[in-house]
């Protein structure tokens, strides 16, 4: 079975507990405007282009599949991968999960678009012994959720707001399969959650809305919350895209805000 | 008043305040600026002086410093004594005449002595046993030698005496005056007496010119730590200050000037943790004080390295992954299990292996029983300059045929290292050779009273000359390149691709980016070159143990560059795997900078492919993680999981530093702002902003 992915990450810390791989899936099924991943988002190869490293040498005039630009100029992103291939990468580090009660982490891009990829991926990583989280915004049907909860140890459940018409202004879809998802997670139990909000200036930092989102949560059972930052890192893709840039503030997140989800 | 931490997470604060303000401004040079001030004892004038032996000269130099070295007391210290004498800072014996040739008047490095005995008997028993040799030792060489040893006990107790005489004068120290009064003569009863003895020993050792290490000092303090809280005379929090004046003294050397390689590499080790003789494990209290003090201060003078097994207490590591998280790479850990297998295989008893320490950086070596040196080996000009002739006219059918001429290549290499640094150091008799006089460092080493010849003669149970391989991962990266271009892929020549390299690549750009570029390197777990890196470690050590046994001096294998590869890179031509000449090069064995980009968990498994029992006296592999990535609650976990790996993988020695490129390149541009930032070098601290821009730029390259 196949894959579309677009990065793999040994040796990350901040996925998740423990020392872990992160497996990046290509496409998403949202358009956040502050997404720092601009290359996760569609499902098809893409290009990126960063002119200040190109020397000129005219080597991809003609770029196949497997063209690799040495000045890293030219990148192509997105590849398909057998799902074997997958495991067998992430087996690599089973040392240092099983010492550091790590694993592997899926992510993206949203991950939960290539259920059939993701299942069967997560069930041979549980017959390894492999602790699994699977990074997700949740906007996709409940039966996904259903499918693969047996083999997931963790969510990491990515939350961008509650209001509805706020959500669809900055993402374009609907939250309401997303909260009601994360409703029923919470519910079905068999797993633990993380949730993860971006804090984006202008956007979702209106104490009221965070109140909601607060106020929602309560009834959610979560092992912590996580408030992230936004951050201008992925500008530099957004050029090498040739797509523009949506610059926000860079948030101060104080003990109020951090209380407000204690 | 804070002390300085890249992290984002705060120090915490458990010593007084006094306590605080004291390692303060010891970081901050107050009396390693002192201690310029007066650089060496005159011995102009000493009554024929000229014609005194090297010895009686040297005896006359302790009497001297005993008698005039500036005695420093610092307001409030809780345990006294200072190396006050700026020579000693440079390693030189710091008194001399005029006309004195004062090249060889070095002070003694690289050992780890053992404070057993002087706690356990006091300098007063070690005096009675020098006399009761001096009676039955008949040579006049070795009688000398013993007289030498008295001599110096009772010069130190001049020294003390003015110590005593002084804390009286200033009052306000009765504690510090009843202390001395009994150590380090007497036998230590107590903590606080026992950490007193040990200062003083180490603080003249220090006077003298010499940079001893500490060696493992939970084992040294814990019974006496354990009987004061049993029996209520001490508190933990009163032994936490004890400790942290113990390590602020050690600051007294810090001036805050440019030296190279930074200002904090006097060797003053440390090793925690492990088992003892009979297997048991030697953690104690005095284990987590230690992290507690440095935790809290930050101070990397005393580089610790913790002794990890398969048994190590979660606490423990827990303990460890919170200090090493405030960055300044001050802990490091040894993988217990290589080491004894290592110190087995070279036929140390399991008891006795279990005693090891390091010497000053991370060569393990029996402590109080062991001369030690190493000799630098450039395994990778070897293959550029000799087995590819500065890539000239060579000729190899295949792979094989390059391997086994570099192998060969590297033997002769290791013969003359055993030639000119085994053979060349020894007399007729097979003794070693006369240098400078080091009677004070040899009180504290076992047997050479009872041998009647001091440290650098051989008097210590066991002389180890450990040739020490660096550049390997360089070496193995070009093997490995010239493997695929010219061998598996064909993609040049032999010939064609000796040609390219030697022209540096000129008109090949795209070439050289792509390999660059295309093969995975050494630290990228890829077992194609990992498994050429293991084979020329695992050659290389039999290559040495040739020549073990064939004197008296044992001859094994070791791995290190220690910063040497700054000095080398500048003569290195280009290198196969894609680099220019003269750029920069891999430290110990750590992958080159700028290769490895799989992140530290591949790192660890790329170095962990040797045997690496085989590198007898250590294998370093150094860790960079970025700062902030590290700020997380998951830290923890992260770091003491790349701990425990390393120990399943079969690691060495592994140390670990969390700072950023860009706190690092900041620190270049404003000094002022960074001054007690501290840095992992390669077996020792410094603080970044004391090293020379080419060290500086070292740290940076091999930080992402």
């Amino acid at each position: 079975m196949k894959a579309a992915i677009f990065d793999i990450q040994r040796s990350s810390y901040v996925d998740g507990p423990g020392i872990r791989t992160t497996v990046f899936f290509k496409g998403c099924n949202l358009k956040c405007k502050w997404c720092h991943s601009p290359e996760s988002q569609s499902t098809e190869k893409e290009i990126l282009f960063y002119k200040d490293k190109c020397r000129g040498c005219g080597r991809c005039e003609s770029i196949t599949d497997d063209f690799v630009c040495y000045s890293g100029a030219k990148e192509i992103c997105g590849r398909e991968y057998d799902t074997d291939e997958l495991v067998a990468d992430i087996l690599a580090d089973k040392v240092f999960y099983d010492a550091s009660g790590g694993g592997v982490t899926f992510s993206g891009g949203e991950c939960m678009l290539q259920i059939d990829a993701l299942e069967s991926i997560l069930k041979k990583c549980k017959e390894h012994g492999i602790h699994t989280a699977v990074d997700t915004a949740g906007g996709v049907e409940w039966e996904d959720f259903e499918r693969i909860l047996p083999f997931t140890d963790l969510f990491l459940y990515d939350l961008k707001c509650f209001s509805e018409s706020l959500h669809i202004d900055g993402t374009g879809v609907s939250n309401r399969l997303i909260l009601e998802n994360l409703k029923a997670l919470s519910d079905a139990r068999g797993c633990e959650i993380i949730i993860r909000i971006p804090v984006i200036p202008g956007f979702n930092t209106e104490r009221a809305e965070m109140a909601k989102m607060a106020s929602f949560l309560k009834g959610i059972r979560h092992k912590s919350i996580e408030l992230l930052p936004y951050h201008k890192m992925g500008k530099s893709k957004y050029d090498a895209l040739g797509r523009e840039f949506t610059e926000y503030e860079i948030p101060v997140i104080d003990d109020d805000l951090k209380r407000m989800f204690n | 008043m804070e002390f300085y931490t890249s992290s984002k997470i705060k120090r915490p604060v458990r010593l007084s305040e006094a306590t605080r303000l004291f390692a303060h401004e010891s970081l901050n040079h107050k009396y390693g600026l002192d201690t310029l001030k007066t650089e060496y004892i005159s011995l102009d004038g000493v009554e024929n002086y000229d014609a005194m032996s090297a010895l009686e000269k040297y005896n006359v130099g302790i009497l001297e410093i005993a008698k005039r070295a500036p005695v420093r007391i610092c307001d409030g210290e809780l345990i006294s004594g200072a190396a006050t004498l700026g020579g000693a800072v440079e390693h030189v014996f710091p008194a001399k005449a005029e006309g004195d040739v004062r090249d060889y008047a070095t002070g003694v490095s690289h050992l780890t002595v053992d404070f057993r005995e002087v706690l356990e008997i006091g300098l007063d028993g070690i005096r009675k046993k020098a006399e009761e040799y001096l009676e039955i030792h008949k040579n006049p060489e070795k009688k000398e030698f013993v007289s030498s040893c008295i001599h110096c006990i009772d010069c130190m107790k001049i020294w003390r005496d003015r110590y005593i005489a002084e804390l009286k004068i200033r009052g306000g120290f009765d504690k510090n005056v009843k202390n001395l009064s009994r150590v380090p003569f007497h036998s230590a009863e107590n903590f606080y007496e026992a950490v007193q003895s040990i200062w003083f020993c180490f603080a003249f050792m220090r006077l003298t010119g010499n940079w001893p290490g500490i060696g493992r000092i939970d084992v040294l303090l814990g019974d006496y730590l354990k009987r004061d809280l049993e029996g209520g005379t001490l508190t933990l929090d009163e032994a936490r200050e004890i400790l942290a004046h113990f390590f602020i003294k050690g600051c007294e050397w810090i001036n805050g000037m440019e030296t190279g390689g930074g200002d904090a590499q006097h060797y003053q080790n440390i090793v925690l943790s492990g088992t003892d003789e009979e297997g048991h494990d030697v953690t104690n209290e005095v284990t987590y004080l230690v992290l507690d003090v440095v935790e809290e201060t930050g101070i990397g003078d005393f580089p610790i390295t913790v002794r990890i097994n398969s048994n190590t207490d979660e606490r423990l590591l827990t303990r460890i992954s919170e200090v090493i998280r405030l960055g300044g790479g001050v802990v490091a850990v040894y993988n217990e299990e290589v080491v004894l297998r290592a110190l087995r295989g070279m036929g140390y008893s399991e008891s006795e292996a279990r005693t090891f320490a390091n010497d000053g950086c991370w060569e393990v070596q029996i402590p109080g029983r062991t001369k030690f040196g190493y000799v630098p080996l450039d395994a990778f000009r070897l293959l550029q300059h000799v087995t590819l002739r500065d890539y000239g006219d060579v000729g190899f059918p295949d792979f094989d045929a390059l391997i086994s001429k570099y192998e060969c290549d590297l033997s002769q290499e290791v013969k003359r290292i055993f030639d000119e640094s085994v053979l060349g150091t020894l007399d007729e008799s097979g003794n070693l050779k006369k240098e400078f006089p080091c009677t004070v460092v040899s009180l504290f080493e076992h047997s050479c009273i009872e041998n009647g010849l001091s440290y650098k003669e051989g008097g210590t149970d066991y002389v180890v000359v450990s040739p020490h391989i660096g550049g390997l991962p360089d070496a193995a990266n070009s093997l490995y390149a010239i493997k695929k271009v010219v061998f598996d892929e064909k993609l040049l020549s032999l010939s064609r691709f000796m040609e390219i390299l030697r022209s540096n690549w000129k008109g090949e750009e795209d070439l050289r980016l792509q390999i660059l570029n295309e093969y995975r390197y050494f630290g990228n777990d890829n077992d194609e070159v990992d498994l050429i890196a293991a084979k020329l470690l695992d050659d290389f050590s039999g290559m040495c143990e040739r020549f073990d046994g064939k004197t008296k001096v044992r001859f094994v294998s070791g791995v290190s560059t220690f910063g040497r590869q700054l000095a080398w890179a500048p003569s290195r031509l280009a290198a196969p795997f894609g680099r220019k000449a003269g750029e920069v090069l891999s430290g110990n064995l750590s992958p080159t900078p700028g290769t490895d980009k799989a992140g530290a968990a591949a790192i660890i498994k790329s170095y962990c492919k040797a045997d690496l029992s085989k590198q007898r006296t250590g294998a370093a592999l150094d860790v960079g993680l970025i700062g902030n990535s590290l700020d997380a609650e998951n830290s923890v976990a992260a770091l003491s999981g790349l701990i425990k790996g390393f120990v399943r993988l079969g690691g060495f020695f592994m140390q670990i530093d969390t700072v950023d490129r860009n706190t690092l390149i900041e620190a270049q541009k404003n000094p002022l702002d960074y001054q007690n930032l501290s840095v992992r070098v390669s077996g020792w601290n410094a603080r970044f902003v004391t090293m020379s821009k080419e060290w500086q730029d070292m740290i940076i390259d091999r930080t992402k």
